[in-house]
């Protein structure tokens, strides 16, 4: 299900009302001019899987923090801050995950190339 | 009163590898746990872009280097996914009783680290490596190696079962039984391990859903929820076993689901075999080659139920390479969840609920 | 000139009213003792590890020496040849001079033990008390070293010490005054000479049970080494402590093991009392046979929590040990 950045908070918290109690995965793709990123909801009663998908620009990248909803999402968020630059709006994950890098760039996203010395910040 | 930080690792007698903990104390009792990941991380999400296909499997075995085969599995179902490959059934049953093995080799070692964090001076350690020793010895046999087998092709597994296979892993199964019975005399009937074990670091089941915890922690905590069972894959539907599930969702709890987890392991080992007899198709799969064919899905996404919690592959497959490959690793969210459940409890307590969260550092940071 | 009469010879210059010859006795008595304390604790660290290392079916050091049993002498000289390191923040003096003190009250206990009915420094009636108030002040030491560290493991390994002395010392006090009750005496030559008919393990059972439960907190052995659980707190009050006094806080550890496998032996198994052999072979098989059982819990058991041993000490120890002083007390009035 592709929805719109805006419509996400509603649409999480619609779904989990709806049963989907289980966070199993946020993660992002980087396809150059866009960037998606993915959640997958679980309903365990249900035993069923729901993709959501979020395309935003790696210009104006940024998302709302699901954490109010399910608190999974906090190191799943962060790890996306870190290696995608998708800024989380939520002003408890300012943290990096991983221990603070003096590189430039993100680490997964497609110019970021993993065979070149890295430029300091 | 003041609290006091200390830091517990990453170089620590009991943090599995090269985690790191600041802790806030107020006198005994933790007020707050903070983990530090990324001494091991490697970046193999982006290392394996950098790769084609079957490449890959090696760097997959190192995520996880005590349950190697399981994410190796996990990445070639993954790719088989995305270039439509059929695993025959004899390969399917193959590969469940490796997968079985694998998981009662990786629980094992766990036993071993648990006695080993509530301070038993090695002597569970030394058992649960030795039990594990035998499982490694059959892995050998049938794989050629003894840690990192690399044993999974595309279709199936390297090679086929030696003859002798069988028998010997019916008895090292037999054994297996019976070490069962005399680490649960051991370990589990000892009331001061019980002491340590029960009623801490209670995860209810709300919390549980809540902070997405996985594998025997969810379960420990009440939720039935296997992917072997409710996903099923090969063919484990056709085999009969259940679901192992506790309520209390504590330290004891998770322990007693891993110890049955173990025996139901054997009892698909043994249909599975018995099954195996009558399989049809080739255990052999594709030869390693690095051309391969050309993907058919885009996206793939795989579930499994490894020896740690469920894993998970999301693949966005291109020619020869993968695109983005993100893995969900079980280790990882279970580790998230360690502040929650610590919180309020002695700072004896904090090692034993992170070792019964089973933590493979490697995994967590991949 | 027999053995005995070495002994007896020896005895009477331990307790010649001539202050010179008295003090040159004693002075050679002590030389004695630290040399057998020392190569008890030695042999018995190699036999602690061969022991653990057989019951994990494991081979234990194998390499240096027939059966490894030079292996502890050479992790020793590779520990006092170590650089030695103090924490910046460290109160260096402390540091260094309580394990050496802790050294000091260990073989001060073990002088004031009679070995047999002529090995003995000194026999005045208060024996077992003074081994018992030289015996609170380990805690406190462990607590100096711990604190004088300046490292925050080995200041909560001292803070636990702190905390288990309250719990077991008084159930331990109880079961000392029973024997000395049921003795007649605090002496404790006198103590052993009173178990000739019926060893107090079989008198007050009971008490055996609770004296060697606070022994093996005392001694900080498993189920209750907290203030060096090795997977909790690094080493607790050891974490900072370097190089020869490590090697030296090692030997303690097996030291006292001795001291308390010789404080049991005396209290409740009749300490050198037995036929044929002579009286320190008796003592010191004694005591050998108390320390495997020692290790064998070791091997088997995990560590308690903090808060558990002070309820097991308040909530059980204590209760039972008074129980043990009414029973013995019933007993021996009958």
């Amino acid at each position: 299900m592709n929805i719109k950045r805006e419509l996400l908070l509603g649409t999480v918290k619609k779904m989990h009302e709806e049963g989907y109690d289980y966070l199993v995965k946020i993660t992002a793709v980087d396809y150059v001019k866009t960037l998606e990123v993915v959640y997958i909801l679980r309903n365990l009663n249900l035993n069923k899987d729901e993709l959501l998908e979020v395309t935003i620009t790696p210009e104006d990248a940024w998302i709302n923090s699901i954490i109010e909803i399910y608190k999974a999402a906090e190191w799943y968020e962060r790890e996306l801050q870190e290696m995608f630059g998708i800024k989380i709006k939520d002003k408890k994950l300012k943290k990096l995950l991983l221990e603070k890098w003096d590189g430039k760039g993100y680490p997964l996203r497609k110019n970021f190339l993993w065979n070149k010395p890295y430029e300091k910040v | 009163m003041a609290l006091t930080r200390i830091n517990i690792g990453p170089v620590h007698p009991s943090t599995h590898g090269v985690a790191r903990l600041v802790v806030d104390l107020d006198g005994d009792t933790i007020v707050k746990v903070e983990p530090h990941v990324g001494y091991l991380h490697r970046g193999v999400e982006k290392l394996v872009e950098t790769r084609m296909y079957m490449q890959n499997p090696p760097y997959m075995e190192k995520i996880d280097y005590v349950a190697p085969m399981s994410v190796d599995e996990l990445y070639v179902a993954t790719v088989e996914k995305a270039m439509g490959i059929e695993v025959s059934e004899k390969a399917a049953y193959a590969r469940m009783i490796l997968l079985e093995l694998q998981r009662i080799a990786s629980h094992l070692f766990w036993i071993g680290s648990v006695t080993n964090d509530l301070g038993q001076s090695f002597t569970g350690f030394m058992w649960g490596f030795r039990d594990r020793d035998v499982i490694l010895r059959l892995l050998e046999e049938a794989t050629g190696q003894r840690m990192f087998y690399v044993n999974m092709r595309l279709g199936g597994v390297t090679r086929e079962f030696p003859e002798d296979f069988e028998s010997n892993v019916l008895n090292a199964m037999k054994y297996m039984e019976k070490r069962i019975k005399s680490y649960e005399n051991f370990i589990e009937k000892n009331p001061i391990f019980i002491q340590r074990m029960k009623g801490v670091g209670v995860l209810r089941i709300e919390d549980a859903i809540n902070l997405g915890v996985t594998g025997h922690v969810l379960r420990a905590s009440g939720v039935k929820y296997d992917v072997r069972k409710n996903n099923p894959y090969y063919q484990y539907e056709t085999l009969n076993f259940h679901t192992k599930i506790l309520s209390y969702g504590d330290n004891l709890s998770r322990y007693r689901v891993r110890i049955m987890e173990i025996e139901e392991s054997i009892r698909i080992i043994r249909d599975s075999f018995f099954k195996l007899q009558s399989a049809q198709g080739s255990m052999v799969g594709m030869p390693v080659k690095l051309i391969s064919p050309k993907p058919i899905n885009k996206i793939s996404i795989v579930n499994r139920e490894l020896p740690r919690g469920e894993g998970l592959m999301y693949m966005v497959a291109e020619d020869q390479k993968p695109y983005r490959l993100s893995m969900r690793a079980p280790t990882f969210i279970n580790l998230s969840a360690l502040n929650h459940i610590a919180r309020g409890h002695r700072l004896s307590d904090l090692f034993a609920i992170f070792a019964t969260l089973d933590l493979v550092m490697a995994d967590v940071d991949r | 000139m027999s053995i005995d009469s070495i002994l007896k010879y020896f005895y009477s210059g331990l307790n010649s009213p001539d202050l010179l010859t008295n003090i040159l006795f004693i002075i050679v008595y002590t030389i004695i003792i630290s040399l057998l304390v020392s190569v008890f604790a030695y042999l018995f660290g190699w036999v602690e590890r061969k022991l653990i290392a057989k019951s994990q079916y494991r081979h234990g050091p194998t390499y240096v020496g027939k059966y490894g049993i030079f292996q502890n002498l050479a992790d020793l000289i590779k520990l006092i040849t170590k650089q030695k390191v103090v924490p910046e923040n460290a109160d260096v003096l402390l540091l260094n001079i309580a394990p050496i003190l802790l050294v000091g009250i260990t073989i001060l206990v073990i002088l004031l033990i009679p070995f047999s009915s002529y090995l003995q420094a000194t026999n005045f009636g208060l024996g077992l008390l003074t081994v018992f108030v030289l015996l609170g002040f380990t805690p406190l030491l462990l607590f100096v070293a711990g604190y004088a560290s300046g490292g925050k493991f080995a200041q909560i390994g001292a803070q636990r010490s702190v905390l288990m002395l309250v719990s077991y010392e008084i159930p331990m006090i109880f079961v000392i005054a029973t024997v000395g009750f049921a003795a007649g005496s605090y002496s404790l030559s006198g103590i052993v000479n009173m178990q000739s008919n019926l060893f107090y393990a079989f008198l007050m059972p009971l008490g055996l049970v609770i004296f060697f439960i606070a022994m093996l907190a005392e001694l900080e052995r498993s189920p209750f080494d907290l203030r060096e659980a090795d997977s909790e707190l690094i080493a607790g009050w050891l974490t900072d402590i370097s190089a020869p006094y490590y090697a030296l806080a090692l030997m303690l550890d097996y030291m006292r093991m001795f001291m308390g496998s010789l404080l049991i032996v005396i209290l409740f198994f009749g300490g050198w009392s037995g036929p044929i052999l002579p009286g320190i072979v008796w003592l010191i098989l004694k005591a050998v046979i108390v320390s495997l059982f020692i290790i064998l819990i070791r091997v088997s058991l995990v560590r308690m929590r903090i808060d558990k041993i002070l309820k097991v000490g308040w909530m059980y120890l204590l209760p039972l040990a008074l129980i043990n002083l009414l029973i013995t007390f019933i007993i021996v009035i009958r």
